[in-house]
């Protein structure tokens, strides 16, 4: 086999479908660009899923002088004996974990600490922040039974969930991971009958040369490798663009979710993704040339 | 060398045989010409030699190989061994004679010091010395059926087949391209053509063998073209 007689081929025949070369590169981009950051999203979920389950608790608001909240209207608030008695109560339930109470003064200070409360802090004051319970579960699946068993409870201005606001903002995530792929797979089916279209025009332009060598007795490899070449160089060109978006995506997108979201998608992650959307154009592009080859090219 | 038997050979979409229960034999280093009208099927048994279409019916043999045996795979490697030369030369335009010869061994991938070697010598052989670097448009039509010749034969092959290769040839030039498979055909490759032309096959007296409506009518040694043409 003389690898240059075929990278001179192949170099000819991609000059020469220079519009559709360049439409296959496109869109395999695209389609491998949206399929990376479908993989990104699911595996920024999965780690901050795992991040989270451990952490994730029950906010136990109480009731404090003029609180706006329907339950604690007209009810005077609870005095430090009673908190002891409700903490006890908390406590004693049989999903509770761990109980801690966070007084205004370090609900302030946990206030102050998160980033993207800089705004706020020139208007709110240690004062406008209610006492709380922070419960943790034994089984963070399991919130409704304390929920429940707390809602007649004199002195409880509301409980917050941190789950179900997680859960909201995943289900934003999942549903974003699924368009991506979804658009993935639209471009992928593009990508393919696009590469059929080029190496199906490649066959016919080179129709005198592939009869000669079918004539003179060149193996079917070697009358279909510039061809498979072809799809396969424009595929990698595509995955090489594919590859810049996704790491520009990375930098823009990931990195500022990250600052929310405490867990950072490394550049392994990245890597891993790049590779695996650069094997699936590549795999691809072979298979639609191959597959394109068997019909317009009579051995 | 080629060993038809029994073959019938009727293309899809068509209900009369192109070949109609064809036996015939050519040994090695004959020479056959194959005669007869249009449509008679020279052609469709020139293409049955190669492989490129199946038979109904019949076996061929081909280089003492089972062509219906022969796997798609070992296909190339029979069509190594036999040059093909057709009535419209199929030369690459944008090649010249010798890249055009050459093509022909590199798509085998031969070593480039042996079709350095070959090549001149075969260029020699069709009567184009110095003509090398010259373009297909820069040549006569004779000239460029010497070039195509020259590649069907610079891997000497056992078989040349030859498909009306004087069609598009002068009388007087095409005594030169006979002349050349005269030359070929002496250096012990068997030669099959398939050939309109009465005074061609008169002046040369080989085997004939005439087709007509896919049968054979005629195998004679040392025969002419016929009086009914
Ligand atoms: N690819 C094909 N598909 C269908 N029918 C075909 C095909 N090739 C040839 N035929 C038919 O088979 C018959 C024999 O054709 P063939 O080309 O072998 O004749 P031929 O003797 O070479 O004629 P000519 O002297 O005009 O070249 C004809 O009737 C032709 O119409
Ligand atoms: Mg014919």
């Amino acid at each position: 086999m003389r690898a240059n007689f075929i990278f001179s081929e192949v170099w000819i025949g991609l000059r020469r479908n220079l519009t559709m070369t360049i439409a296959v590169i496109v869109t395999v981009a695209v389609g491998m660009a949206l399929l990376g950051i479908g993989l990104m999203i699911n595996s920024q979920v999965s780690t901050m899923t795992n991040y989270w389950t451990d952490k994730v608790e029950l906010s136990v608001f109480l009731c404090q002088k003029d609180s706006a909240f329907e339950t604690c209207k007209g009810k005077p608030t609870l005095n430090q004996t009673q908190k002891t008695q409700l903490q006890q109560t908390i406590e004693g339930l049989p999903e509770v974990a761990q109980v801690e109470y966070e007084d205004q003064k370090a609900a302030y200070e946990n206030f102050k600490e998160q980033p993207n409360n800089k705004v706020f802090l020139t208007v709110i004051q240690a004062s406008d922040l209610p006492d709380s319970f922070r419960v943790k579960l034994k089984d963070p699946d399991n919130s409704q039974a304390v929920v429940n068993a707390l809602s007649g409870q004199a002195g409880i201005a509301n409980i917050v969930n941190q789950r179900e606001i997680l859960d909201t903002y995943f289900g934003f995530l999942g549903k974003l991971q699924w368009m991506a792929l979804g658009v993935a797979i639209i471009m992928v089916i593009a990508a393919t009958l696009l590469i059929a279209n080029t190496v199906r025009l490649s066959a016919y332009n080179r129709r005198r040369e592939t009869g000669i060598m079918r004539l003179v007795g060149a193996s079917n490899l070697y009358i279909q490798l510039p061809f498979v070449m072809e799809g396969v160089i424009a595929g990698l060109i595509g995955g090489v663009c594919a590859a810049v978006l996704l790491i520009i995506t990375k930098i823009l997108i990931f990195d500022g979710i990250q600052s929310y979201m405490a867990q950072p998608l490394g550049w392994d992650t990245l890597a891993g993704v790049i590779t695996f959307t650069m094997v699936v154009g590549v795999v691809i592009c072979i298979l639609a040339s191959f597959v394109t080859l068997r019909r317009y090219l009579r051995v | 060398m080629i060993h038809f038997d029994n073959v019938t050979k009727v293309y899809a979409n068509q209900n009369r045989p192109a070949l109609d229960h064809v036996s015939v034999d050519v040994e090695k280093g004959e020479f056959v010409f194959l005669v007869g009208p249009s449509g008679s099927g020279k052609s469709t048994f020139l293409r049955l030699v190669l492989k490129e279409e199946r038979p109904n019916a019949g076996t061929i043999h081909v280089a003492g190989k089972d062509l219906s045996r022969l796997s798609n795979f070992k296909v190339p490697h029979l069509r190594r061994r036999i040059g093909c030369v057709f009535q419209d030369f199929r030369l690459l335009p944008k090649k010249n004679v010798y890249e055009n010869v050459a093509f022909a061994l590199e798509v085998i991938g031969k070593p480039r010091r042996f079709i350095r070697k070959v090549v001149p010598e075969v260029i020699e052989l069709v009567g184009l010395e110095g003509k090398a670097h010259r373009m297909p448009e820069e040549l006569s039509g004779g000239e460029q059926q010497r070039v195509a010749m020259a590649r069907a034969f610079v891997n000497r092959p056992m078989i040349l087949l030859a498909d009306e290769p004087t069609g598009n040839i002068d009388p007087a030039t095409s005594i030169g391209i006979m002349k050349v498979l005269d030359r070929i055909n002496r250096t012990g490759t068997t030669v099959l053509m398939a050939t309109h032309d009465a005074a061609i096959v008169d002046s040369m007296r080989k085997r004939v063998v005439e087709l007509e409506d896919g049968k054979i009518v005629r195998d004679q040694s040392r025969g002419v073209y016929g009086q009914a043409y």
